[in-house]
C-alpha cells in the first residue's frame, strides 16, 4: 500500500520529492477541442519545450515537465538523458554540478535533481524551464494530448499539478527508438556526450524584475485602444498563471475597456476589462471570452509572453502583419539551423527526422 | 426591459438571410487567426447560423489542413490558422467561400425550432433546484418577483436550445430562457461553483460541468455528467441540441 502515484516502479524514471510551485506535464497542446470549450494547454514557452526535447533526443513535441519559478526537487530512479531549456531557475545535482538550461545532461540513478534560484546571479532570469527526459515523460494521451489542462482536471499526471511521492516513467518518444518500440533507456546512443544548444535557448529579451522591459509585439484589433496600452509603461500582476498575465502600473482612458458578445478568442489576445487592467491570455485560456480586445501578441513573442514573471516590466509595440509573419519565418528558420547544427554535434541522424520535416 | 431584450431578439430572427449575409465581416485577429461575425444589433438567434459557418470550415479543413478548428459562439466564428502555411487572404477566401456555402442563416431563433428541420433528441437533465444545490433561488425570486416554485416552474417548463461550447471543458450556452428570469450575473464570481450546478444568466441557463469559479446565478444542481474525457464526444451537449430540465425531488 502506498500513496504516492503513476508508473510502474519497474519503470520509474523520476520521483517527485517536492512538487515545486507549479510543475506540470506539457506537449505541444490540445488544439483540436476548442469547440467544445477544452482549453489548447501546452507548454506556455513552446519555444523551450521543443528546444528541451532535441536536446534530450525527442521529438519536438513530446511530453516533458513544464517548471515554474521555484522548482521541484526530482529522485532519478535510473541513468537518463534530459534535455533543460528555458529560464534558468537554478538546477543542479544535490552536492554536485549545476545544470544549466540549453544543454543535455546525463544523469545517474540515484542523482537527486533540485533547484536553488541563485537571485544574484541573473538579471534575466524568466518564468519558467523544460524539463525533457529522453523518450517523453510516460502519461497517456487524452484528447490527442499529454498536456495537463489544470481547468478541466484531465490529461498530464491524473490531470494536476506534481506533487510528492508521484513517479514518473519515460515513454519511447525518443527520434531514434521508433522501429522498436522499445523504451528509451538513458545514456546509450552514439551521443553520450553533453548537447549545448547551438544559439540563444530562448528568444526571451528579458523576462524579469529589472530595468529593462520585455517587448511584446502586438497586432491591433478587432477593438480600438490598443495605441493607448503602447504608451504606457505595464508591469506583470501577481495574478498571472497558465491562464492568463494580468498588466499594472498604468491607468487608460476611460472608454477602452468594455464587455462584448462572447466571441472565440486566441493565446496572446489581450483583453481589456471594464476596470482598464489589461490581461493578456496564456496557454491555458477560455476558448471564448466577452471582454473587448485590443490586440493580440504576435506568435512569435508567445515564448516570450510564457516567461513573463510578476513584477516584470513589460512594454507592448504595435506592429503589422507583414512584420508578425516575417518574425514567426525568422524565428522558425532560425530554430531549424540551430536544429541542423545540433544533429551533426550529436552525430545523431534520427533527429534530423523530426526535427527538419 | 427583459421583455425589451426579447423583443429585439425576435427582430432579429425575422433577418432576411441576404441581410445577414451582407453584414458578415472578416477581420485578423493577431497573425494566426481571423475573426467572422455577423454584424448585428442583437446577436440571439445566430448561433445556429455560426455552427453551420464553423462546420462547413470543418469541411474546408480537409483540403487546407492549415487551418485551425473553428470557434463558434453567438455570432461569430474565430479560425486559427498557420501564417507560415496559409496567408491572410487566401484565409479569408476560403471563410468566405463556407461562409457562402451556408445559404440560409436560421430565421429561427434558440427558442423556437423549424418544425420541419431534424433534430437531435430531446436531452432532459434532472435537476434538484434550491436549497443548497441552489444557493441563488431565492435570490433570483426576489429580483424578478416571483416566488421560489414559480422560478423553478418557468425554468423546467421551457425549452432550450445548445447554442455554442466555450468558457470550460463541456459548458453549453443554452439559449431560450424565459424573459422573466433574465437577470446579470454577479458583479464578483464565486471562486468555486460546484460541478453539476444548473445557473441562469443573462438570457442564457448552463450546466457547470466540472467545479471552477463561476459568475452565473446558482438555481439547482444535477448529477448528469456533462463532460468526460474519456467518452467519446467528451461532451454530452452539442450545438444544436435541444435541453429540458426536470426538476426532481431530493432523495
Amino acid at each position: 500500500m502506498t500513496t504516492s502515484a503513476g508508473a510502474n516502479p519497474l519503470e520509474v524514471a523520476l520521483e517527485i520529492l517536492e512538487g515545486g510551485v507549479l510543475t506540470t506535464v506539457q506537449d505541444a497542446g490540445r488544439p483540436d477541442w476548442t469547440h467544445l470549450g477544452v482549453p489548447e494547454s501546452g507548454a506556455a514557452d513552446a519555444w523551450s519545450l521543443t528546444v528541451a526535447n532535441l536536446l534530450a533526443g525527442n521529438e519536438p513535441g513530446a511530453a516533458a515537465l513544464e517548471l515554474t519559478l521555484a522548482g521541484p526537487t526530482l529522485a532519478i530512479h535510473h541513468p537518463i538523458r534530459i534535455g533543460l531549456a528555458g529560464a534558468d531557475l537554478g538546477a543542479r545535482i544535490r552536492g554536485g554540478r549545476r545544470l544549466l538550461p540549453g544543454r543535455s545532461h546525463h544523469l545517474r540513478a540515484g542523482d537527486l535533481v533540485e533547484f536553488i534560484a541563485d537571485p544574484a546571479a541573473d538579471r534575466d532570469l524568466g518564468l519558467r524551464v523544460y524539463l525533457a527526459v529522453r523518450g517523453g515523460i510516460d502519461v497517456p494521451i487524452v484528447l490527442g494530448s499529454r498536456s495537463t489542462c489544470l481547468a478541466g482536471g484531465f490529461g498530464g499526471f491524473a490531470g494536476r499539478a506534481l506533487r510528492a511521492g508521484d513517479r514518473l516513467g519515460s515513454g519511447n518518444h525518443a527520434s531514434g527508438d521508433h522501429a522498436s518500440g522499445r523504451p528509451a533507456q538513458g545514456t546509450g546512443g552514439p551521443a553520450s556526450a553533453e548537447l549545448v544548444w547551438p544559439a540563444a535557448d530562448r528568444p526571451v529579451r528579458s523576462g524579469s524584475p529589472g530595468p529593462r522591459p520585455s517587448v511584446l509585439r502586438v497586432l491591433a484589433g478587432p477593438a480600438s485602444g490598443l495605441d493607448a496600452l503602447a504608451a504606457a509603461a505595464w508591469r506583470v500582476a501577481a495574478a498571472a498563471d497558465r491562464v492568463g498575465v494580468r498588466l499594472e502600473g498604468a491607468s487608460l482612458p476611460p472608454g477602452i475597456g468594455g464587455e462584448t458578445t462572447t466571441q472565440g478568442v486566441s493565446w496572446g489576445a489581450i483583453q481589456v476589462p471594464p476596470d482598464g487592467r489589461p490581461i493578456v491570455l496564456g496557454a491555458d485560456h477560455q476558448v471564448t471570452g466577452g471582454y473587448r480586445v485590443v490586440g493580440v501578441v504576435i506568435s512569435a513573442d508567445l515564448p516570450i509572453l510564457g516567461q513573463l514573471r510578476p513584477g516584470a516590466a513589460v512594454r507592448l509595440v504595435e506592429v503589422d502583419r507583414v512584420t508578425a509573419v516575417a518574425a514567426l519565418r525568422e524565428q522558425r528558420a532560425a530554430f531549424l539551423a540551430a536544429a541542423a547544427a545540433l544533429v551533426e554535434a550529436a552525430g545523431w541522424d534520427a533527429l534530423v527526422d523530426s526535427a527538419g520535416g | 426591459m427583459a421583455e425589451a431584450g426579447r423583443a429585439a431578439d425576435e427582430a432579429t430572427d425575422r433577418l432576411p438571410a441576404e441581410t445577414v449575409a451582407a453584414k458578415v465581416t472578416f477581420v485578423a485577429f493577431g497573425d494566426a487567426a481571423l475573426l467572422i461575425s455577423a454584424a448585428t444589433d442583437r446577436s440571439a438567434g445566430l448561433a445556429s447560423w455560426s455552427g453551420m459557418v464553423a462546420a462547413a470550415i470543418d469541411d474546408a479543413r480537409l483540403n487546407t489542413p492549415a487551418i485551425g478548428r473553428p470557434v463558434p459562439t453567438h455570432a461569430s466564428i474565430l479560425v486559427p490558422f498557420d501564417p507560415l502555411a496559409l496567408d491572410l487572404d487566401d484565409a479569408i477566401r476560403i471563410a468566405r467561400d463556407a461562409t457562402a456555402s451556408v445559404a440560409n442563416p436560421p430565421q429561427a431563433s434558440a427558442t423556437k425550432p423549424d418544425p420541419g428541420a431534424a433534430w437531435p433528441p430531446l436531452v432532459e437533465i434532472a435537476v434538484r433546484y434550491g436549497g443548497a444545490d441552489g444557493p441563488d433561488l431565492d435570490l433570483v425570486s426576489d429580483a424578478v418577483g416571483l416566488r421560489p416554485a414559480d422560478v423553478v416552474e418557468l425554468h423546467a417548463e421551457a425549452r432550450y436550445r445548445v447554442l455554442f461550447l466555450g468558457f470550460a471543458p463541456g459548458f453549453a450556452y443554452l439559449g431560450g430562457l424565459p424573459s422573466a428570469l433574465v437577470m446579470a450575473r454577479r458583479r464578483s464570481p464565486r471562486e468555486r461553483v460546484p460541478a453539476g450546478s444548473v445557473a441562469i444568466a443573462g438570457e442564457e441557463t448552463a450546466v457547470y460541468p466540472l467545479a471552477m469559479p463561476g459568475g452565473w446565478r446558482l438555481i439547482g444542481r444535477t448529477d448528469a455528467v456533462l463532460f468526460d474525457p474519456g467518452a467519446d464526444p467528451p461532451a454530452r451537449l452539442r450545438a444544436g441540441m435541444e435541453v429540458r430540465f426536470v426538476p426532481v425531488t431530493r432523495t
